[in-house]
Order: C-alpha cells, then structure tokens, then sequence
C-alpha cells in the first residue's frame, strides 16, 4: 500500500510541472553546401517557400534553470533558387540515358521537404522570461522534392574540352533527384524561446542539418547539400 | 547570451553564403579562325577567309586558290578568354609541307587541345560526274558513323557529308553505333551503302520536345553545340560547287514506319511517313556579299535558290529503285563567272522521314540508298 501510494506521488511528481506550448513559425534559409564551392558564382534569385512549421512541445523543468524539452512539429524546408554556376559539375538522368559534365550558366533548384520532426533539446533559463534551447533532432519526411531545371548555359560533355551544348531557354532540360533523397534527416537545433506575455512569446531557431539531403550513393552533384534554416515564431503556452 | 547565439547563427549562414573567387577558365577552344592576306588574290571572296568553329571541330582548313606562297602564312585565333596558344596567334608558319599544330591551354592551365590547322588549293570538279558511293565510312570517337568522299590534304578528311547522329548521342549516350539513325549498310546496291532509320530519341529525347531523330544524310555540316538549342539551325546545308548540275540519280529503298507521331507525340492515325530526297543549288553568298548557308528551315524555300532536283514522292519500295530528277532552274538560270568563283553551294539530302526536321514521323521509318550521281553540264 505504501509501495503504491510512493509511486503514485512519485509519478505525479514526474508529470507535475510540465509545460505544454505550440508554437507557428517559418522557415528561412537553404538546402545547401557547407562553404559554398568556387564553381557556384552567385545567387540571382532566392523565392519565399510555403515554409511553415506547426508544432507542439512538451517541456519538463529538472532544475529551476535546466529543463528538457520535446515534441512534434510538422514543418517545410523549401527553397527556389536561381544560381549561376561554372564548370558545375553535374549529370542528369532520364530513362536510363545519362548527361554528365560540367556546366557553365543558370540553374534553377526547387526543393521542398515536408517533414515531421522530432526535437530534444536541453533547456536552459537565463531568466523568467528567456529560454535557451540546444539539441538534437530527428525528421520524416513526408513529401521529398528537389528538381530543377537549367537555362542559358551549356554543357561540356564529360570534362572541359568536351563536346559543347548549348542548353534551350524553354525549361525544357529539367532534372529531379527528388527519388535520390533521404526520408530522415537528423540535425542540430539552437534556439531561444522569449516570453513575452503571460502566454503569448516569439521564438528563434537555427536548424542545422548533420546529414545530407540525399543519400550517400548519390554522387551527381559533388557537394553535400544540408538544410541549414532559421525559424522565426510566436509560441502559445498552453500550460 | 541571446545575442551569441543570433550572433553564432549569423557569422553561420555568413561563412555558408559567401562566394569564393571566381576559378579560371577550364576551357581551351579556338572559336573563330582567320586570314589575313596582304595579296587578295588567294581568295574568290574576302568572306571565305574565317572560319568559325563548334566544339568538336580540331582542324581548320583555309581553302586557297591554287598555286600560291603556302611559307609564310600568319593565320589568327579567337581562342577561350585566359587561354594561350602555341605558336602564337598571327604568328608566321610554314603551311607548305601540311598542317601546322597548335596547342591551346586553359586559363587554369590544366586543359589544353591540339588544332590542325592547314591551307587547301581549292579543288576544281573535273568529272562531268559526281560519284557518291558511299564507301568510305569513318567511325568517330567509337560512338557514331561518318561519311567522307576524300582527303583534302594529307590525314584531313573531307568530311564532305554530315549526318544528325551527333545530336542523336547527345540524347541516347548509350545507344551502339548501328542504333544510331544513320549507318552504312554491308549489302548496298553495289559494295556498300547507307540505312536511315527514323529513331526513338528515347526519355531525354522526350523531355527536350524531340523525340524522334529522323535518320539525315546531307553534303553540309552539322553543328552538335546548337543541336538543342536551335536544331533547325543545327544542320547546315551545301558546300561550295563549281560545276551546273542538271540531273540527280541514285538507288533507294523506303518502308515507312507503322505509327505516324507529331512532335508531341499523338498519333495521327491516317498519315503515312515520306522519306526525303532532293538536291539544291544556292548562291552561298547575298546581294551585299554575306556568306549564306541554309538551314533546316529554309532549305527548300530559301531565295537563295537557283535550282532544285526534289522527289515528288519517296514511294515504299522492298527491292533497290533507280530515281532520276532533272534539276529544275529559277528563270534567272545560273551565272558562269559566278559558278567559276565558287559562288554556287550544293547539297543532296536524304531523309527517312520527310518532316524529320520538325520531329515529326514514324519511328522505323528507312530509307536505304547507294550510288548517287549528280550529273552536271558538260563543259569542254
């Protein structure tokens, strides 16, 4: 009886204190090389994605300053970049038939990545109102995408003094290696919770991805792309 | 605290967005070639003294009248931004005992290409017949066939025909020689000939809005760099000829394909594919001296024109078929001095599927043909 009436306390003292809050944000930022390569020359257009991210955390206070701290977030890493590159290496793919070479001229990627992802962070109050977070975290992707196409440029088949195409300005030459991606994705998130109100409080994350958006057997395109976004948000406490 | 994580963040997305130093260039092209002759008596037209040149063009032929100094010829280069050449561009050679090599490096110095370059005594037509037998095939990179009646000078191929088969290898890299759409054929009409075979370009083909190659065979040049981007302009008909064509005469076989496609690839149920023979005599240059050379577009209907020997209609037929055409010519008829200075191209064409030029056409449509004449005016 007393064994029970322990655990009983026990756990009602492990669910006392948790805090639950929603939180909306937006993604900003790219699926891209770690320290950009000299063959990608610049960036002439960067488009606003649907990156939305909707999510519920849990956060268990162990300390009056430490915490942990998870939950569930259904959230979009897109993009829609317009770059120009030279000797870009690259090979694209179509029923069996391949192109591969180096390309000089404009390439358009549009990437989007519907993923559900799983945080666990470990928190830490600098005062009442400011919570730093810091961890791990683990996505699913639901919808993988990453295509493109390329414009006003050409090819030199196999190595610089190969065969020259000049490439049609009708997006007609596309690619997509979106079957070539990885359903999950792990990464480091830091970020900051401020309370503003008694409920109400605006957030900022960076989401630092550990593993590259396709897998490792992909080679076509010769840098690793990460999803590196910044989340801006309000966040709701609930409890 | 707040602010070194923002701060962190930044220098972050900074480090990650920065654009490194332009690399030099990788590429080592001669683009254009030319001369300049101090005595212009060389050349019939100032205009045939520049060469231009696509990608996987490695030897430059300036043609020259016969007879003249070959020892101290100073051609000059369009190469690659950054790259060098060696010997240097405008520099004298000696062209007398054959080409002259010159190399190109890149920019980043780790590229370079050897170019031919060489001086051709223009050739006059003697023969009061033009034999095209289609024996001399030529097998380029390993990847495709090629046709050349002769050398123009010593390890220089004419290459007198062209054929689309490089923009086939663009689309289907895999595809073996004899899967391209045109190829020899071991048991021609006498000794060998050539088999045109309307083809599936296959997904890429399909992708680009392309998906059939029409198997081609042309006197001209066909220009792979722009074979995607522009394929009408891509097939560049006729070479310069200086004798009055009056008849066209060959050997053919046709079977048309079983399903008529348009470019889109719907079916269109009661057309029959046509095969194309023709032949064209055009001034190769305009009113104000412009070299003019047709394209795909313009081939039949250019004003250019002087005289055609088009095939109403490429009939099926299994067993091997003589054709004769007359060339027929425009009222104005031809002009002699004109025809003496090289100012007349001609080009025969022939072509599996007739609209193979707007990708349109049956797929395994073939046209078989052998020993081709082209019958000029006999001058004594």
């Amino acid at each position: 009886m007393l064994l029970v009436a322990a655990i009983t306390a026990s756990a009602e003292s492990i669910l006392d204190g948790w805090e639950y809050t929603v939180r909306l944000g937006y993604n900003i930022g790219g699926t891209m090389p770690i320290g950009m390569p000299a063959t990608i020359r610049s960036l002439n257009k960067y488009k606003l994605e649907a990156n939305f991210a909707l999510g519920i955390d849990v956060h268990k206070p162990l300390t009056s300053q430490w915490g942990v701290l998870s939950g569930l977030h259904l959230e979009n890493k897109g993009m829609d970049v317009d770059a120009t590159v030279k000797n870009y290496h690259m090979e694209m793919t179509q029923g069996g038939e391949s192109i591969e070479g180096y390309y000089t001229g404009n390439l358009v990627t549009e990437c989007d990545e519907w993923a559900l992802t799983l945080p666990l962070f470990a928190t830490f109050k600098v005062c009442d109102k400011i919570m730093l977070k810091c961890g791990p975290y683990l996505s699913y992707l639901a919808t993988k995408s990453f295509k493109g196409y390329v414009y006003d440029g050409y090819l030199r088949k196999t190595d610089p003094t190969g065969e020259k195409t000049n490439m049609t300005n009708d997006k007609s030459v596309t690619f997509d290696f979106s079957d070539n991606m990885r359903r999950w994705q792990v990464g480091i998130d830091v970020g900051v919770d401020w309370q503003i109100g008694q409920r109400w409080g605006a957030s900022a994350d960076l989401q630092w991805g550990l593993n590259g958006i396709h897998k490792s057997s992909f080679t076509t395109i010769e840098q690793t792309l990460y999803p590196i976004y910044g989340t801006l948000g309000v966040i709701y406490k609930l409890k | 605290m707040r602010k070194n994580v923002f701060l962190t963040a930044i220098v972050c997305m900074c480090l990650t967005a920065c654009f490194k130093e332009e690399p030099l260039n990788a590429e080592c092209d001669i683009v254009q070639a030319w001369m300049h002759y101090d005595d212009t008596s060389y050349v019939w037209n100032s205009s045939d003294t520049i060469v231009n040149l696509s990608s996987v063009d490695s030897v430059i032929t300036f043609t020259v009248k016969s007879g003249k100094d070959l020892t101290h010829l100073a051609p000059q280069f369009v190469i690659t931004e950054g790259a060098t050449i060696k010997p240097a561009s405008g520099s004298e050679q000696d062209f007398s005992n054959g080409v002259v090599l010159y190399t190109v490096t890149s920019q980043d110095g780790l590229w370079h290409r050897v170019y031919k370059v060489g001086f051709v005594e223009e050739v006059r037509t003697t023969s009061d017949t033009i034999y095209y037998d289609f024996e001399r095939v030529f097998l380029y990179n390993e990847k495709y066939y090629t046709w050349s009646d002769y050398q123009i000078m010593d390890g220089v191929e004419a290459n007198n025909w062209a054929t689309g088969n490089g923009g086939f290898a663009l689309s289907r890299s895999s595809a073996k020689p004899d899967e391209y759409p045109t190829v020899p054929l071991e048991d021609g009409y006498e000794g060998k000939g050539v088999k045109l075979t309307t083809s599936d370009t296959g997904a890429f083909g399909k992708m680009m809005r392309m998906p059939i190659a029409a198997g081609n065979l042309f006197i001209g040049k066909f220009d792979t760099d722009n074979a995607l981007k522009d394929a009408m302009k891509s097939t560049q008909f006729g070479s310069p000829f200086d004798k009055k064509p009056v008849k066209f005469t060959g050997y053919y076989k046709y079977k048309p394909g079983d399903t008529f496609k348009d470019r889109y690839g719907n079916e269109e149920k009661d057309r029959i594919d046509e095969g194309a023979i023709y032949a064209i005599l055009y001034k190769n240059h305009d009113a104000e001296g412009n070299p003019v050379v047709l394209y795909g577009d313009n081939v039949q209907t250019s004003e250019q024109i002087v005289a055609k020997a088009i095939m109403p209609e490429v009939k099926p037929v299994d067993e091997w078929t003589e054709f004769e055409i007359e060339f027929d010519y425009y009222e104005d008829g031809i002009d002699q001095e004109t025809l003496n200075n090289l100012g007349y191209s001609l080009t025969v064409v022939f072509s599996s599927s007739r609209d193979g030029a707007y990708f349109q056409g049956a797929i395994g449509s073939t046209l078989c043909i052998d020993k081709v004449r082209i019958i000029c005016e006999t001058t004594e």
